[in-house]
């Protein structure tokens, strides 16, 4: 998120550099490695197209009749239901927190952003355990302690999947959009003022429509995401395109009909893409000049408490309440006697483990995306041409793949084409690299594109080589925003789950998948310890790249 | 306040800041300390004075922006601002030229200049855009987006979208400041010519001297934020009202002095003029170029030159006196003389120099 709001930022600045640099002669080495990456990134999505298209007549004929429709509704609904709940809630937060007086602030900004280290489908195991109707804690506590006979909203189902959806995933559009309330000139709004609107026109009629391309970019994230989201909606029992795929590969092990299915994915995921294109369209809401200038906070008045109570009710909802329950369960599991033993049992591959294999293949894939995206970022910033520039858009199609499809596609081409990669961790290491290389490529051009190319100039008129100037001028310069780069990845492949769930070699049980097989055989005690390790894990690329954002 | 006499009317002002206060933090320096002024219709009036000197916060005062901790601001007779009195900036029918310009990233020129216009009809949008894009030389950019402007156009068109709904008044906040320097006399220009044309009452905010001679019927100066002088550009020049205002408005030295009985005793002589003040009272003399005159000296000089700027038809020299300090002497391209001459310097005004006591003018006494 942080490195899609420096990207956002630094537009101008490298279109303005396009032309002081000028056509330059591509060099060859970078170009070669460039192109390999986008081979490496491109190859899975290619061959699991072509497996769609030459799937049997009769599985596709199968498909259209029975599931396509259904599905394509389901997921368009969630969809379109959490983009715009987060939409909602994100702006809103994000205005209280940076442009009102809401009593505590600098708190909030932070805690508004903690939901993102923790993956959805924890949250939703929470929430099924509190609200269940049968069993759940809350209702059963009503009618032990109380005598009251409430069975409350059912946790499952599209509302609340989109309602587990929307808390988790709001932060995009939080964080994204209190960039641009801070980066909003105060005149921009006094001048509306100015010419006679009052202060709720001016929030329609300019302060929404200049934040529009932040809050593009995350609905984007968020209803990319919502495509690829495997856990929460099984968990919640809804069932979406990658929940179908997931049981098609798992269940069924039909990888034709799962072939079909994840085209649909794709060209919907694609198609949310182009329309991201069109709606930035021409007005690029680029602010001209300088003299920025905090805007005063709007004071709430007797709106201040509601409000405040409205954040803090997200934040118990998001933070408070998991970790709780989550700690309750980890005690309640060290204190009883056979879940202990059970803990211990399974101590030889325990907690220790997991977390492990968590870290080095998150770890990995971390280091392995922000290599291979340098080549690819330094040939669309200092080379600048339509054929830079459609590599560097080729890798970032992980954007458009969901965590099934990438497991799908490895697993076709392993079995066919690289059958030495068979079973072995470095498969669920490369899905995580093909996926979140966007990622990676994105804070990599950002952090080159503020980088004056006059800097690498004078490297090579000191006599060094272009790769030697690359490697101890460029590289050591760009550190940071590799490093952000790389947190990025590395905090959404910890959370990573359907992929690691297809593809891991039986043994290698990472935190996120240990979580949910204990989940989804209800043993909460069990999960609870590696769901609390596994979101401390997140917090801290997390907190890295929030102060990075200074959020 | 006393009731308004129906007489007065005819000739009110279009602004009125009265006592005008603003301190932004408890214990802070006052930003705006006690400011009063006036503008008459269909006058510029320059606001100058350096950074920092709380000429931006009255602008923000007057448009709105801001809450004053004390004061009365009215518009055209009617308060805006005062106790019990709050007029929000949308109701007030002042238009602001701002210092970044402020043009809405999401619209085009067009819809830029007519966003004040809402609630009217089409036609009249229509006609009042066109109007001014045409006056301003903004016709062929109607559908252009700020960021594919250039800074003179991204300037002009701020300035029509503040003038299209017909402003009481209009302010600019350093509207040049963003602009190149050679763009800058074009543009001031430009908009000097439309503001006249409209016969606009405007307000024009700059640190820059030149500027503010260039654009203002009057100028008024403001420093530490306190009204320092209002008044013509000329009589500001040749009679400035405070040490400040002298020094600012530039090119003047300051020579200490002593007052006697026959005049204001100095390091280059007796100056034959009497002030207000008892004898012995320590006064600083403003001293411009062209009141200094010098000669070289035959034997027991006490000044030196330590420079020549030769400006054409004239030389400007700087001189060192005893005491270390400096003057600048206006004398006629004939006079050439090296650095390092010794020479008489001596007063030789031919009007009464302003004399100040603790930074204040010290008014002349009878004879």
């Amino acid at each position: 998120m942080a490195n899609l709001i420096v990207a956002s930022l630094v537009g101008l600045q490298s279109r303005w550099r396009e032309r002081q640099i000028g056509k330059r002669r591509l060099s060859r080495p970078l170009l070669l490695a460039a192109l390999a990456v986008a081979a490496l990134v491109a190859t899975p999505l290619a061959y699991l197209l072509l497996r769609a298209a030459t799937a049997p007549a009769e599985t596709w004929a199968r498909l259209l009749q029975t599931r396509l429709l259904g599905l394509l509704t389901n997921t368009l609904a969630l969809m379109a239901a959490v983009t715009l709940g987060t939409v909602v809630l994100g702006v809103a937060l994000a205005w209280l927190v940076e442009r009102t007086d809401l009593p505590g602030r600098p708190v909030w900004r932070w805690l508004l952003a903690v939901p993102l280290a923790m993956p959805a489908f924890i949250g939703a195991v929470v929430h099924v355990a509190l609200l269940r109707p049968r069993g759940g804690i809350v209702p059963r506590f009503l009618a032990e302690t109380l005598g009251v006979d409430w069975q409350g909203p059912s946790p499952f189902g599209f509302w609340g999947a989109a309602f587990m959806l929307t808390l988790f995933m709001y932060p995009y559009v939080y964080l994204l959009s209190a960039a641009a309330f801070r980066n909003l000139h105060a005149s921009l709004e006094e001048a509306a003022r100015s010419l006679g609107r009052n202060a709720w026109q001016t929030l329609w009629t300019v302060t929404l429509p200049v934040l529009r391309p932040g809050l593009a970019a995350g609905a984007l994230l968020v209803a990319l995401d919502v495509l690829a989201e495997y856990g929460t909606v099984a968990l919640l029992r809804y069932e979406t395109f990658s929940a179908a795929i997931f049981l098609q590969l798992s269940g069924r092990y039909d990888r034709s009909a799962a072939a079909i299915l994840s085209g649909g994915l794709v060209v919907i995921a694609l198609a949310v893409l182009a329309i991201e294109l069109w709606l930035q369209g021409r007005a690029r809401a680029e602010q001209v000049g300088g003299h920025w200038r905090p805007a005063p906070p709007q004071p709430l008045r007797a709106w201040r408490w509601p409000a405040f109570a409205l954040v803090a009710a997200v934040s118990l909802a998001t933070v408070f309440v998991p970790v709780t329950v989550l700690a309750a369960w980890t005690v309640q599991g060290l204190r009883d006697g056979p879940t202990l033993a059970e803990l211990d049992r399974a101590a030889g591959r325990g907690l220790g483990h997991y977390l492990f294999n968590s870290l080095w293949s998150a770890g990995l894939a971390a280091g392995l995306a922000v290599a291979l995206s340098v080549p690819v970022a330094y040939l669309a910033v200092r080379y600048p041409r339509w054929t830079s520039r459609g590599l560097s858009h080729l890798c970032q199609v992980g954007y458009a793949l969901p965590g099934v499809v990438v497991a799908l596609s490895l697993i076709l081409l392993t079995n066919t084409a690289l059958p030495a990669l068979r079973g072995l961790p470095l498969v669920v290491v490369l899905a995580y690299v093909v996926r979140h290389m966007p990622q990676a490529v994105r804070s990599s051009q950002a952090a080159l594109a503020q980088l004056a190319p006059s800097l690498e100039e004078a490297g090579r008129s000191l006599g060094r080589d272009s790769l030697n100037v690359l490697l101890t001028v460029t590289v050591p310069l760009i550190f940071p925003g590799l490093l952000a780069g790389a947190a990025l990845v590395f905090l959404t492949s910890l959370k990573e789950l359907p992929a690691t769930l297809l593809l891991r070699p039986a043994g290698f049980d990472t935190l996120a998948v240990r979580v949910w097989l204990a989940a989804n055989d209800g043993l909460y005690p069990q999960a609870a310890p590696a769901a609390l390790l596994l979101t401390l894990c997140a917090a801290v690329p997390l907190a890295f790249l929030l102060r990075r954002g200074r959020i | 306040m006393a009731p308004r006499h129906p007489a007065t009317d005819e000739c009110m002002p279009a602004l009125e800041l009265l006592d005008i206060t603003k301190q932004y933090a408890p214990g802070a320096a006052r930003a705006v300390d006690a400011v009063s002024l006036a503008v008459q219709k269909g006058e510029i009036l320059s606001l100058l004075g350096p950074s920092g000197c709380g000429k931006t916060s009255t602008l923000r005062l007057i448009a709105g922006f801001e809450r004053p901790d004390a004061g009365v601001i009215r518009l055209n007779g009617q308060t805006v601002t005062g106790p019990g009195h709050w007029v929000p900036p949308e109701r007030r029918g002042i238009g602001m030229v701002f210092q970044d310009y402020a043009l809405f990233p999401h619209l085009t020129v067009r819809q830029n200049v007519g966003f004040g216009l809402q609630g009217r009809a089409a036609a009249r949008i229509q006609d009042t855009v066109a109007h001014l894009l045409e006056l301003l030389g903004l016709r062929g950019l109607a559908e252009r987006y700020p960021h594919e402007l250039s800074g003179g156009e991204r300037q002009r068109v701020a300035l029509a979208r503040a003038l299209a709904p017909e402003p009481v008044l209009i302010l600019l906040d350093e509207p040049f400041s963003s602009l190149d320097a050679d763009r800058r006399a074009a543009v001031r220009e430009q908009v000097r010519a439309t503001l006249r044309s409209l016969g606009a009452t405007a307000l024009f905010v700059t640190h820059d001297q030149e500027e503010a001679l260039f654009l203002g019927d009057r100028l008024a100066i403001l420093h530490q934020g306190r009204l320092q002088q209002i008044d013509t550009p000329e009589a500001i020049f040749h009679s400035p009202a405070t040490r400040f205002v002298a020094e600012f408005l530039g090119h003047t030295d300051f020579l200490p002095g002593e007052v006697t009985a026959d005049g204001i005793l100095t390091e280059i002589g007796l100056i034959p003029q009497r002030v207000a003040l008892p004898i012995g009272a320590p006064v600083e003399l403003a001293m411009r170029a062209d009141d200094v005159t010098l000669e070289p000296a035959r034997g027991g000089a006490r000044a030196l030159v330590l420079a020549r700027h030769f400006k054409g038809a004239q030389n400007v020299y700087r001189v060192r006196l005893p005491s270390g300090r400096l003057l600048h002497s206006l004398q006629p391209h004939t006079l050439n003389l090296r650095s390092g001459t010794p020479v008489r310097v001596w007063a030789a005004a031919g009007h009464p120099l302003a004399c100040f006591h603790d930074g204040q003018r010290v008014p002349a006494a009878e004879l």
